[in-house]
Formats: structure tokens, sequence, C-alpha cells
């Protein structure tokens, strides 16, 4: 009885060795054929779609994909699927530079817009704060100093200056950047606001329209 | 025969001249209004460019640009009426003779000021659209020696006539619609000694 109790532990021992040591096997990483052939085919199947552009991933997304496809070793069965990756990461690695490159080209658009936009502003303020400096210049030579300033902006100093009187289209008698700056000098006053600036191509204004205040 | 002549003359007359009125409809009060005000406002530019061209501080490039401003705030042949409390006679000059004589005048030191300065005449429209008014100021003139004494002093009330007419010109493609303001004949009214 005993006897027989031994040989049935033994066995029990046994099958318990051979049960656990198949269990481990399989959580160590080691697939079945049935587990490796999905595995193909998802990674046949998803490396298609990038190839062919048939996927809505991001590039990341597609890259993080081809890296979880590269842990499994294609190389022996299936070397197809290794090209496939291959190849994916260069067109992963193409489509990622041409983004950043026209992201950067967006950028330095984006940048220059603002360079503009921020000179027009500098030139609007410019041009309606010495109007003022010119008008309250503490002599004749301040105020040709500001004249000169002024002038800068101009296309000319004969570009055109339109005041207006109204908004019924009532203006005065069409002047120059010259003979306006000039008139701000000896009259020591500005009686109107910059209403509209007309600027050539090298930001230089072609026509300054004012209004009465 | 002759009063069917002198009755289509008159009807031709009364309807061209209605059709000038009616080119021009009349100014809105606000319209008015800024010409009224543009009109002041260049007897008021006159003020500043006589005292400039007078005052001895003004460097002589300065004056002579400031002649050229105040001319072509007149009509041609304008004139500017000059009088002293030593002559009974008023002169009258053409405006650039007169700017330049107030440049040059023989003192040391000049004060001139204008104040006062207001229409007598309102602008009113004439037949062929142009708007004439008269503004009246009052000059006070000081001339001083070089001690610095006051030898010439008097006050003139002048009449200045304004002619304020509505112009066309092509600005950027732009059909622009200006008043020409032009000034008159400067009339003296009275020389006082203050």
């Amino acid at each position: 009885m005993v006897k027989n109790l031994k040989s049935i532990i033994i066995i029990a021992m046994i099958a318990l060795v051979t049960i656990s040591g198949a269990t481990s096997c399989k959580s160590s990483g080691k697939m079945t054929r049935k587990e490796y052939k999905a595995k193909v085919e998802q990674a046949t199947k998803d490396l298609n779609a990038i190839l062919n552009d048939e996927t809505s991933w991001s590039l990341e997304e597609q890259l993080d994909r081809v890296n979880e496809i590269k842990k499994v070793d294609f190389s022996k069965k299936n070397p197809e699927i290794v090209e496939m990756i291959d190849r994916a990461e260069a067109k992963i690695a193409r489509e990622m530079e041409e983004r950043d490159r026209l992201a950067e080209i967006q950028r330095l658009e984006e940048e220059q817009r603002l360079r503009e936009m921020a000179e027009q502003n500098q030139a609007n303020r410019g041009i309606a704060d010495l109007l003022n400096l010119i008008a309250n210049a503490k002599d004749v030579n301040a105020a040709n100093s500001y004249i000169k300033e002024a002038l800068q902006l101009f296309e000319s100093p004969d570009a055109v200056v339109l005041i207006r009187l109204n908004n019924y289209g009532d203006y005065d008698r069409p002047t120059t950047a010259v003979n306006y700056l000039n008139y701000l000098k000896d009259q020591k006053k500005v009686t109107v606001n910059v209403d509209n600036i007309k600027y050539n191509a090298e930001n230089k204004i072609t026509e300054l329209e004012l209004i009465k205040k | 025969m002759k009063k069917v002549l002198f009755a289509i003359a008159f009807a031709f007359f009364a309807l061209t001249g209605y059709q000038a009125f009616a080119q021009e409809p009349e100014l809105s009060p606000e319209r008015k209004q800024a010409i009224d005000s543009l009109a002041l406002e260049k007897v008021r530019d006159l003020s500043k460019y006589v005292k400039l061209i007078g005052s001895k501080n003004t460097p002589w490039s300065e004056a002579n640009r400031v002649i050229d401003r105040a001319e072509e705030l007149f009509a041609p042949d304008a004139e500017i009426g000059v009088s002293s409390l030593s002559k009974t006679k008023i002169e009258y000059y053409k405006v650039r003779k007169y700017l330049e004589r107030l440049m040059r005048l023989n003192y040391d030191r000049v004060e001139i000021d204008w104040y006062k300065i207001q229409y007598v005449s309102d602008l009113q429209r004439q037949p062929d659209g142009t708007y004439v008014g008269v503004i009246t100021i009052f000059q006070t003139f000081k001339g001083y020696d070089a001690e610095g004494r006051l030898v010439y002093q008097d006050t003139t009330k002048k009449d200045i006539t304004v002619y304020v007419k509505r112009k066309e010109t092509q600005i950027g493609g732009r059909l622009i619609g200006f008043w020409d303001v032009l000034l008159g004949d400067m009339r003296v009214k009275e020389t006082t000694h203050k």
C-alpha cells in the first residue's frame, strides 16, 4: 500500500513538473504555430496598410507599430516581412523628414508674416508719432531732423498726402509728404488722425490719408 | 418779334442757369460746416506764416520756403494792403512782393499777431458753384530797435475774401473730390495806434 502510494506521488510529481514546464515555455515568449501565423497575418496587413497609405495612423503611431512588429523574429520563416519592415521604416523616415521640412517652411512663413505685420504696425505708429514730434519740436533743427526721419518712411518726398474733411467724400487740396511735414513744422499743431496708409513692395508709404479730428 | 426773341433768350438763360445749379446740389449743413472751417483754417495758417516770415529769428532759407507756402494760399493776382500810422494812403502789393517786404522790414525784432479771425460774410454759393465769403482779422504789429525799444506799433483790421471751389483729381486710380480754398485780396479796413 505504501509502495503504491509512493508510486502515485512520484507520478503526480512528474506530471506536475511536466505541466508546469509546458506552461513556463508558453509565458517566456515561445508561441504556437497558430499564434505565429496570426502574427504574420497581422504584421503583413499592417505593413501593407503603412506602405500603401491606407492607414489613418499618425507617423509616430506607424513607427510604434513597426517597432512592435520588429519584436517578433520573422527573418527565418518570413523574410518578406523583414523586407516590408525595412521599406516601411524608410517610408516613415522620409515622410517625417518631409513633414518636418514643410513645418519649418510654414514656421518661417509665419515668422515672416508676423515680422511684416510688426513692421507695418511699427510704420503706422512711426508716422503718427513723427507727425506729433514734428509739430511739437522744440526748434526748427529738431523739427527738420524729425522730417528727415519721417521722409524715410515714404516712397518719395512727393508721395501723396490726402486730408479727408468728413465722411462725405470731401477732401482738402491734395499735397505731398514733404510739404505736409513742413506744414506741421510751421503750424506747430496736428489736427488730423492717420486714417489709411498705402505701401509699395518695399513697405514704403506711397499714399497717406489723414482725417480731420 | 422782339418780345418772342427776348422770351426765348430769357428761357434759355433761365434753363442753363437752373442746370448749373442743378448739377451741384445744395450742401448739407455738415458739409457746409466742413468747408467753412477749412477756409477759416487757411486764414489761421496764413497768420502763422506771416508771423514766421516777419520774425527775425526765422532762418532765411526757412522764411523763403514759408513765403512759397503762403503764396500758394492766394489766388494768382491777389493783393495785400499795407497801412501805416504815418501815411494816409494804403499801398497794395502783390502777395509775393508783400511777403518779401515783410521778411526785410527794417526792425531788429518784429512781432506780428492775428486775432479775432472770423467770418464777416458767410460763404455764399455763386452761380458758377464757387463759394465766396469774407473773413476779417485784426493784426497787431510791433517793431523793436537794436536796444529792444518798441519803436512802432499799430493794430490793423483787414478783410480777406475767400473763394472755395469744388475740384476733382485722379489719384492712384481714384477720383478725389476736394475743396480748393484760395484767398483773394486782403483789404485794410482801419488802422489804429493799439
